[in-house]
């Protein structure tokens, strides 16, 4: 029993920060239609940023912040620079985005130098919780609340703000949008500068969590991310964090239970839903 | 567009096949012969992938997949049935037919999607191919790898020159046959307008289909040549670097000439030698990478079509004026 709800936590929490990264995949998409590549470059610059930074200061809500906020300063650069000049014309984007990333991760060797690096967790967040037989880890109870706390005002945003009924109403019909008088581009540089943001945030909560971070983790988590994407549908942020929850715990329990098979299991997920329902469970009908 | 004449082309092509014969006999160092015998090798794998990037307009993100693949088959079969010719001819041969299924198995599941889907879902196939050899110990040793014998005919340098410049060069001929087929033509019409090749009666599908398979079946080829230069082999050849590789190489050389995927293979093969060569006393050199991928970032951005679409707009500015007038007649009767 103990190990169910273990299993179960550890899903969740490995979900929520899965669906972190897959937010702004999802609406970057659904907007602008353009898939980033670079996503988990952001994720990965989240991660090591925050390990620095909470390393110069001790202080975790500080490091966060600060992850976040390189997250977004890179995101600019990327969105002004490298997407930007190639709207419009897929095979372009898939290849530069792709170039981003590699640079992006060149860069963290460059400054961080090339070996993993330890990160550790905040003295207030370690340490565990018994309840009965069950033991509740601090710092994935925390994830699981920040991740919920990120979906509730992001849903809130596009739901209940101006700018949120524009976004919705852009990933729809974006040409009707700028026809009404809507500057999409600009729209869609703040949901880049967003989704950067909400990346560099689950980069920085990952490292303690993994307890290392290291150069490729970026490419790695983007294509969990990339899986969810698929399966909750492109466009849907609701889609996506139902499928980041299922991946979550579908490889926390294979991992327990049938180690050698969690990346296999999530690509007959993929695979089944792109032969059932290509469009994935929450996305439009004839997207794909 | 018809830049260089027939004859011209063929002429320069004749010289530097000759040029490249010959070197051997002027300059014997053997790193020389070592880096060159790997730009052939890695020729060979930029072409493949220029078959489906160049020329159907299709962009994977997996194709270290059959790299590796290639790699794997000829290693073992040389590994565990002796490093004899045979084992090799057995390993190749197992190569291209694992190549064909999985590329006819993916390319049925994902060419139907959109280019971004399938970019996304050929990176996490070769994911799952990478963490299958890293999680199978009894075959593939992990990252640790294993080496192997090779058979003597290749453990000479310069024999094995001759032999990856002749699969070079064969090769060459085959894609560029290939390429000019009746199914070559609709490739490059769905690289153009997929909607339009499809209402014209084409099942574009099956067409990319085709080019998939033609593609991972080259790419083993040159996986397979690989593992044999190194004699080890190891999980770095599912490795995105490698895609990667084949990425910079086709896009700095000239997406949709194999000639321009040669000479990017020939520039990213020199770079990477002399760059790391560099870093043995400049130790900023150290991440070379960087340099690579800052130079791809900006090919896309300025020369989209790479060295090769660059030196066709030098040339072709006295012939432009000429062509574009015939083209307009054309289409003018076509319409």
């Amino acid at each position: 029993m103990d190990i169910l709800v273990n299993l179960f936590v550890n899903g969740i929490s490995t979900g929520m920060l899965i669906f972190l990264l897959a937010s702004g995949l999802t609406l970057i998409f659904g907007l602008m239609s353009v898939l980033n590549f670079a996503h988990g470059g952001l994720f990965a610059w989240g991660a090591f940023s925050g390990v620095w930074i909470f390393a110069e200061t001790g202080s975790f809500l500080v490091s966060m912040l600060g992850a976040v906020v390189i997250g977004m300063a890179l995101g600019l650069i990327l969105e002004r620079f490298l997407i930007r000049p190639v709207y419009g014309n897929h095979v372009r984007q898939l290849l530069i985005t792709l170039g981003g990333m590699l640079v992006l991760s060149e860069m963290l060797k460059v400054i961080w130098g090339p070996n993993p690096i330890r990160a550790n967790l905040p003295e207030w967040l370690s340490g565990s919780y018994q309840l009965g037989g069950i033991i509740l880890i601090k710092y994935r109870l925390f994830v699981i609340l920040i991740g919920i706390l990120v979906y509730i005002l992001l849903i809130l945003l596009l739901n209940k703000t101006k700018l949120g009924l524009m976004i919705r109403a852009g990933v729809m019909d974006k040409e009707m949008v700028q026809a009404l008088g809507i500057n999409v581009k600009s729209l869609f540089s703040f949901v880049f500068l967003l989704g950067a943001g909400v990346a560099a945030l689950g980069g920085v909560l990952l490292a303690p969590y993994s307890g290392v971070v290291f150069a490729e983790m970026g490419m790695q988590y983007a294509i969990l991310a990339f899986v969810v994407v698929i399966i909750g549908g492109m466009g849907s942020l609701k889609g996506s964090a139902v499928a980041s929850l299922i991946v979550g715990l579908a490889g926390a329990f294979m991992a327990y239970y049938l180690p050698d098979f969690s990346l296999a299991l999530n690509m007959l997920l993929l695979a089944f839903v792109l032969l059932v329902k290509p469009s994935g469970l929450f996305g439009e009908e004839g997207e794909v | 567009m018809q830049v260089l004449s027939n004859n011209r082309r063929f002429l320069i092509g004749f010289a530097v096949v000759a040029f490249l014969a010959v070197i051997p006999f002027v300059n014997d160092s053997r790193s020389m012969l070592i880096l060159l015998t790997q730009v052939f090798i890695f020729a060979i794998f930029a072409m493949s992938f220029d078959i489906l990037l160049g020329y159907t307009g299709i962009v994977s993100f997996g194709h270290c997949l059959f790299f590796g693949i290639g790699a794997y088959s000829v290693a073992l079969l040389l590994n565990r049935q002796g490093g004899e010719l045979p084992s090799f001819a057995a390993g190749m041969a197992i190569a291209l037919v694992l190549a064909v299924i999985i590329s006819y198995i993916i390319g049925m599941l994902s060419l139907r999607l959109k280019s971004h889907f399938y970019a996304m879902l050929t990176l996490a196939f070769s994911q799952l191919f990478l963490v299958l050899a890293e999680k199978w110990r009894s075959l593939t040793h992990g990252g640790d790898g294993f080496t192997f014998m090779v058979p003597d005919l290749f453990r000479d340098r310069l024999s094995f020159y001759y032999i990856t410049f002749t699969c070079l060069i064969a090769l060459f001929i085959l894609l560029k046959l290939f390429t000019e087929s009746s199914a070559g033509k609709v490739l490059k019409a769905i690289s153009q307008n997929e909607q339009r090749a499809e209402a014209l009666g084409y099942k574009t599908l099956h067409y990319k289909v085709i080019a998939s398979i033609v593609a991972g079946t080259t790419a083993a080829v040159s996986g397979g040549l690989y593992v044999v230069t190194l004699r080890f082999v190891n999980t770095t050849v599912f490795s995105i670097d490698v895609t990667l590789d084949a990425l910079l190489m086709t896009m700095i050389g000239g997406v949709g000439t194999l000639v321009g995927a040669i000479a990017g293979a020939g520039i990213i093969e020199y770079l990477q030698h002399y760059l790391s060569e560099l870093a043995s006393t400049y130790p900023i050199f150290e991440r070379w990478t960087i340099l690579l991928g800052l130079l791809y970032i900006f090919v896309i951005m300025g020369f989209p079509s790479g060295l090769a679409g660059l030196f066709k707009k030098v040339s072709a500015r006295g012939e432009r004026e000429k062509s574009k007038d015939k083209n307009r007649r054309g289409s003018e009767k076509t319409a």
